[in-house]
């Protein structure tokens, strides 16, 4: 489903990605951590074609990010993404913050739009929000409608960045809860969490990123039982104590 | 009074050519405004760079320089002369352009890298993101600013008196001239002028209010 061969990437002078490999199944649940500043979100952007970079290769679904001919807006439809701080549309209700890319890009009609949209909100648990403005809503409800969003475009891989970090402690679970449900569904995730819960129960694979490197991969519990790296060890100790 | 009422009709004629003059600059203005903007923050230098070059120069002289400019030298250029109302209102907007441009650049620098990327994530395209997302917030945060920057337009429309424009400024000093009474007629005029831009400044606070009480944005 992705395919990241040898990525390397720079702001100017400074190298955020360093030859970066990882290739994703589709079905498959891949988990990256890392401290910050390691290049995670600059990685997820990479995919989505948000960022340029500089060498290397990303295939999508068998379409290659690097061709120019590449149409990236297509490509964005086959990947929903989710923000650390939400990011909804501020000045637009529950219901069109949901609707809007499958009306305007999918060109479907408002009410098919819309049931699509009352389904997916049903499914994240907040049917009677649909009318509400996101700035009334608690961050769990506005990252679970981001979250609607996303699924709204029928994407084939969903993309987290570190969805839960900005939210209160009580919120997190709730938001928790959509994704182990979306991944029990067969989704292909990609997910940037320090939740670990969450990886050891979900993750295919689990990554950790270091300055722009991949510098250990592992499944579940032997990832965590067993870093090879002392980088890793330092790091989980930090985040499990 | 009297030289104000008996001249009414004629002064309040000059007025409507005011508020014509004013509705012109601020549709133009704002349209041409939001196009300036979105040049302002365009990574592109093809379009950054001459729309940054336009900005920065109309910015730094004065309307009734643009206004004189446009009239005198348009006819040479297109071997005809313009009528006074043309000639303005194309100067208005190319000149009003540049400063709803930047609180148009203000608004749009307001919105957050992640929000558009979000609304790119969806698959929606540069053009849809700025129709749906980037103008309709940058407008919102902006209101007070452009009501603001309106008014400061329409107090400006008077000064289309020095190609001969016949508005109100105008056809008070030619009452003038006849029935010799400035002080009522100017007290009128400022009078005029300063209920609406009071007006205005009080709708402009209304707005300033209600998305601080709303927080919507
Ligand atoms: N537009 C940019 N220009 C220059 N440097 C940038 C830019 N965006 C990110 N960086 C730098 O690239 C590095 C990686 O950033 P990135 O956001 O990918 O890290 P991250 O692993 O997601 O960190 P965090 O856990 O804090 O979110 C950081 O050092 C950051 O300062
Ligand atoms: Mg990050």
């Amino acid at each position: 489903m992705i395919e990241i061969k040898n990525v390397s990437k720079w702001f100017g002078e400074f190298q955020v990605l360093a030859d970066v490999n990882e290739v994703v199944q589709r079905g498959q649940k891949v988990v990256i951590c890392g401290p910050s500043g390691s290049g995670k979100s600059t990685l997820l952007r990479c995919i989505n074609g948000l960022e340029p970079y500089q060498k290397g290769e990303i295939v999508v679904d068998g379409v290659s990010l690097s061709d120019p001919k590449t149409n990236l807006y297509k490509l964005r439809e086959k990947l929903g993404m989710v923000f650390q701080r939400f990011e909804l549309y501020p000045h637009m209700t529950v219901l069109r913050n949901i609707t809007l890319a499958p009306m305007k890009v999918r060109k479907k009609s408002r009410p098919e739009a819309e049931k699509k949209a009352m389904e997916l909100l049903e499914r994240v648990g907040i049917p009677d929000k649909a009318g509400a403005y996101p700035a009334n809503l608690s961050g769990g409800q506005q990252q679970r409608v981001a979250i609607a969003r996303a699924l709204a475009m029928e994407p084939a891989c969903m993309m987290f960045d570190e969805p839960t970090s900005a939210l209160d402690p009580e919120m997190i679970q709730e938001v928790l809860e959509v994704m182990i449900g979306l991944a029990k569904e067969g989704m292909t995730m990609l997910v940037v969490t320090h939740e670990m819960g969450f990886a050891r129960e979900v993750a295919d694979e689990i990554i950790f990123m270091d300055a722009g490197r991949i510098v250990e991969r592992g499944r579940g519990d032997d990832f965590f039982k067993n870093p090879k790296s002392q980088r890793t060890k330092d790091f989980l100790g930090q985040i499990l104590k | 009074m009297d030289a104000v009422l008996e001249n009414l009709p004629y002064l309040l004629g000059g007025f409507l050519t005011n508020l014509q003059l004013a509705a012109f600059a601020l549709a133009g203005g704002i349209f041409l405004g939001t196009l300036v903007g979105l040049g302002r923050i365009s990574k592109r230098p093809w379009v950054y760079y001459p729309v940054t070059l336009y900005v920065n120069f109309l910015r730094n002289i004065p309307l009734i320089l643009v206004i004189f400019w446009f009239f005198f030298v348009m006819p040479i250029l297109i071997g005809k002369t313009l009528d006074p109302f043309v000639s303005a209102a194309v100067s208005f907007v190319v000149f009003e352009a540049t400063y709803f441009g930047e609180i148009f650049r203000a608004g749009f620098q307001s919105i957050s890298k992640d929000l558009v990327s979000a609304a790119y994530s969806t698959g929606l395209t540069y053009r849809q993101t700025a129709a749906y997302i980037l103008v309709p917030i940058a407008v919102r945060r902006m209101l007070p600013s452009l009501i603001t920057q309106s008014i400061i337009t329409f107090q400006d429309t008077s000064l289309a008196y020095v190609i001969g424009l016949q508005e109100m400024v105008r056809r008070t000093t030619i009452v003038d001239g006849l029935e010799v009474r400035s002080v009522q007629l100017y007290t009128f005029v400022a009078i005029l002028f300063f209920v609406i831009c009071f007006v205005g400044s009080r709708i402009s606070l209304h707005y300033e209010e209600k998305s601080r009480k709303a927080k919507v944005l």
